[in-house]
């Protein structure tokens, strides 16, 4: 129930590097989601809005209030271990209770507050049990009982699913979005999982090798990735890239790639112009943006060659060679092509992304 | 977990090698039994029956060791004239003492050595095993002019400090180990709930319990066995049992009956804590040294 303000932070281990002049603002009641490969900095910067590392320069406020020199118990946060953390030794109940404990609170609110967040968790029935005898999933709604006890102000999430099954997973991914809505309270969930960050968050914050790439809702950051960084992360399966080189100027330019000639449309044509594109770009294209048909008398932009198909029950995975390149293109098809058949590809040029081959700028 | 079973298959080497081990056994036990079966016994025996022994070689004549009326009056003279309910409290506070206080120190010394980094750790871990690595004999005499001139000689607070003084940096090195093995989340945990440094080190202080349990018991044992301070820093007012033994043996006569009761009297109450602590001992001790 505040807003969390990052202003021009850093951190540094030693020499090296975490994260690099971030600056992020969470809004009040806010899910936002910090997302990047291992090593981007976005536990640290977790850690940091904890208290449990100091930020070695910048600001970082809850409201309006200076955090940098609080020590955590005094920040009114809550956090999600990766891990868990629960106190082997402590009952479920009292692995609840500890904050409630610690604030000094009587002992029949506390039990008051610790059985209710237990049914909202469905953890009623295992308070006594110890962390011992529980499930990973059973672990996992404990610690985040032990998080909402206490209303903190914001909700710190370090991977809390990540070491569920697949199942489970995407069942707490939306268990844990309705009960952040439920609780109306800010929240800061780090995920290296793409999935999680789109399906839950209200913005994402994609950040890599410590800086942030793009901070923005998940349909922006699906739709207009500002980098192919960003474009290759987010999407699964990702996105094509293909070296293409760009020809004809104006309002009529064209993506020429081996045999392959895309007509871009003109306002297209207009930003590449405009951005002062190099003649040589990347070409992005989602496998849910192109279309296949078998056969080699198809009449679609590319022929290509089948490598291998990966049904996916409802959908198709296919993947696709020509000349040294391969793509991934999803669709949804009864007809399985069998490796090495040939096939024609189509590509839905309004949903093009180019990006400078040098900077991974995205022009669109 | 893959099943722990080591699976063997008789042949005649292996049966050999089970009887001699067997064997080896038995001799171990008896070896290691005996002398403490010759002290109980004694213990009850008066001075005349203490040396009836059968002559050399002759097996069957054993029984005569065992052929004696039990006498408890070694006992009773061992708590009445020679005050060894005193030397045992001696024992007991001293040796207690210095593990209560050693593990206090040493488990604020070894979490702050296991949770912080700082320049010149390692060498400020490997100074506190090197003042374990003299012997005790090296720095008696320093001591002893040191707890002299403090005042310490001769009474239970300077065996106390004596005995820390070897215990403590045993207890850093071993809870060290303890500590490192209790995984930085749970504390992280406690402090986003709301606890301080102190309250987070009392949260995972019962994780490290087996650890400390068996500590204690080391230290217990390093006290109440100890001769040497006892002797020299303990001596005068406060005697404790190795050292009040060892004064039974007086030139004009030694008493064998109450040197044996009082071996017995020193040695039941060790084996029962043992006995009483031997799991927690087991566990503590292989906790610090597996990595899991």
């Amino acid at each position: 129930m505040t807003s969390v303000t990052i202003k021009d932070v850093w951190k540094y281990y030693g020499k090296t590097m975490a994260v690099k002049e971030l600056n992020i603002e969470v809004r009040d009641n806010e899910f936002l989601c910090l997302l990047g490969p291992s090593g981007c900095g976005k536990s640290s910067t977790l850690r940091m809005l904890a208290g449990l590392e100091f930020i070695s320069s910048g600001e970082v406020f809850f409201g309006d209030l200076k955090v940098n020199d609080i020590p955590p118990r005094d920040r009114d946060i809550a956090m999600v271990f990766e891990n868990y953390a629960l106190y082997p030794h402590k009952t479920v109940f009292e692995n609840m209770a500890n904050p409630l404990k610690l604030q000094r609170m009587n002992k029949t609110d506390i039990k008051e507050r610790v059985v209710w967040a237990a049914q909202m968790l469905e953890i009623e029935e295992l308070l006594q049990r110890k962390p011992v005898e529980l499930s990973g999933g059973q672990k996992q709604r404990t610690a985040i009982g032990r998080a909402i006890v206490r209303e903190p102000k914001v909700f710190l999430f370090d991977e809390p699913i990540a070491h569920l099954d697949a199942k489970l997973r995407s069942h707490m991914r939306g268990e844990l979005k309705h009960l952040q809505r439920r609780l109306e309270t800010t929240t800061v969930y780090v995920t290296h999982d793409q999935l999680e960050g789109m399906t839950m968050a209200d913005r994402i914050a994609v950040m890599h090798e410590g800086v942030l790439q793009q901070l923005g809702t998940p349909g922006e950051i699906y739709n207009h990735p500002v980098n192919e960084f960003v474009a290759g992360f987010v999407g699964e399966p990702p996105m094509n890239f293909l070296d293409c080189r760009i020809e004809g100027a104006g309002d009529s330019a064209s993506l020429v790639y081996d045999n392959m000639n895309l007509a871009l449309g003109g306002e297209q044509s207009r930003i590449l112009e405009t951005k002062g594109a190099a003649r040589e770009v990347r070409l992005g294209i989602r496998p849910d943006d192109l279309t296949i048909e078998m056969g080699t008398d198809h009449g679609l932009e590319l022929s290509a060659k089948i490598f291998v198909t990966e049904p996916l029950g409802g959908d198709m995975l296919i993947e696709a060679d020509f000349g040294q390149d391969r793509m991934t293109i999803k669709r949804k098809i009864a007809e399985l092509g069998q490796p090495g058949d040939a096939c024609g590809i189509a590509v839905n040029s309004e949903k093009l992304h180019v990006f400078d081959r040098d900077t991974g700028e995205a022009f669109f | 977990m893959a099943s722990r079973e080591i699976v063997r298959y008789k042949s005649p080497a292996r049966t050999a090698f089970s009887v001699l081990v067997i064997l080896f056994l038995i001799i171990f036990f008896v070896w290691t039994v005996l002398p403490l079966a010759i002290m109980l016994t004694s213990s009850f025996k008066d001075l005349l029956d203490a040396f009836k022994l059968p002559a050399e070689g002759d097996w069957g004549g054993v029984g005569v060791m065992f052929d004696f009326k039990p006498t408890g009056a070694h006992y009773v003279e061992l708590f009445t004239e020679k005050h060894f309910g005193e030397y045992m409290r001696n024992s007991l506070i001293a040796s207690l003492g210095s593990a209560v206080v050693s593990v206090f120190l040493g488990s604020m010394a070894a979490y702050a050595l296991s949770r912080a980094e700082f320049r010149g750790k390692k060498d400020l871990l490997f100074w506190i095993i090197s003042t374990r690595m003299a012997p005790v004999v090296a720095v008696m005499v320093p001591l002893y002019v040191i707890f002299r001139s403090s005042g310490l000689v001769g009474t239970l607070p300077g065996l106390i400090l004596a005995y820390t003084t070897f215990n403590l940096p045993f207890a850093i090195w071993i809870l060290k180990g303890f500590f490192d093995n209790v995984p930085y989340a749970i504390e992280e945990a406690a402090l986003c709930d709301g606890a301080n440094r102190w309250q987070a080190l009392r949260m995972i202080m019962p994780l490290v319990a087996p650890g400390v349990g068996a500590f204690i018991v080391l230290c217990v044992l390093f006290g109440w066995n100890d001769f040497l301070f006892a002797s020299i820093i303990g001596s005068g007012g406060a005697k404790t049992l190795p050292v009040a033994t060892a004064e039974l043996v007086q030139p004009v006569k030694i008493q064998w009956g109450s040197i044996m009761a009082a071996g017995v009297v020193t040695t039941v109450p060790m084996m029962f804590l043992g006995l009483l602590i031997r799991r927690y001992l087991v566990t503590g001790l292989t906790m610090g040294a597996v990595r899991e």
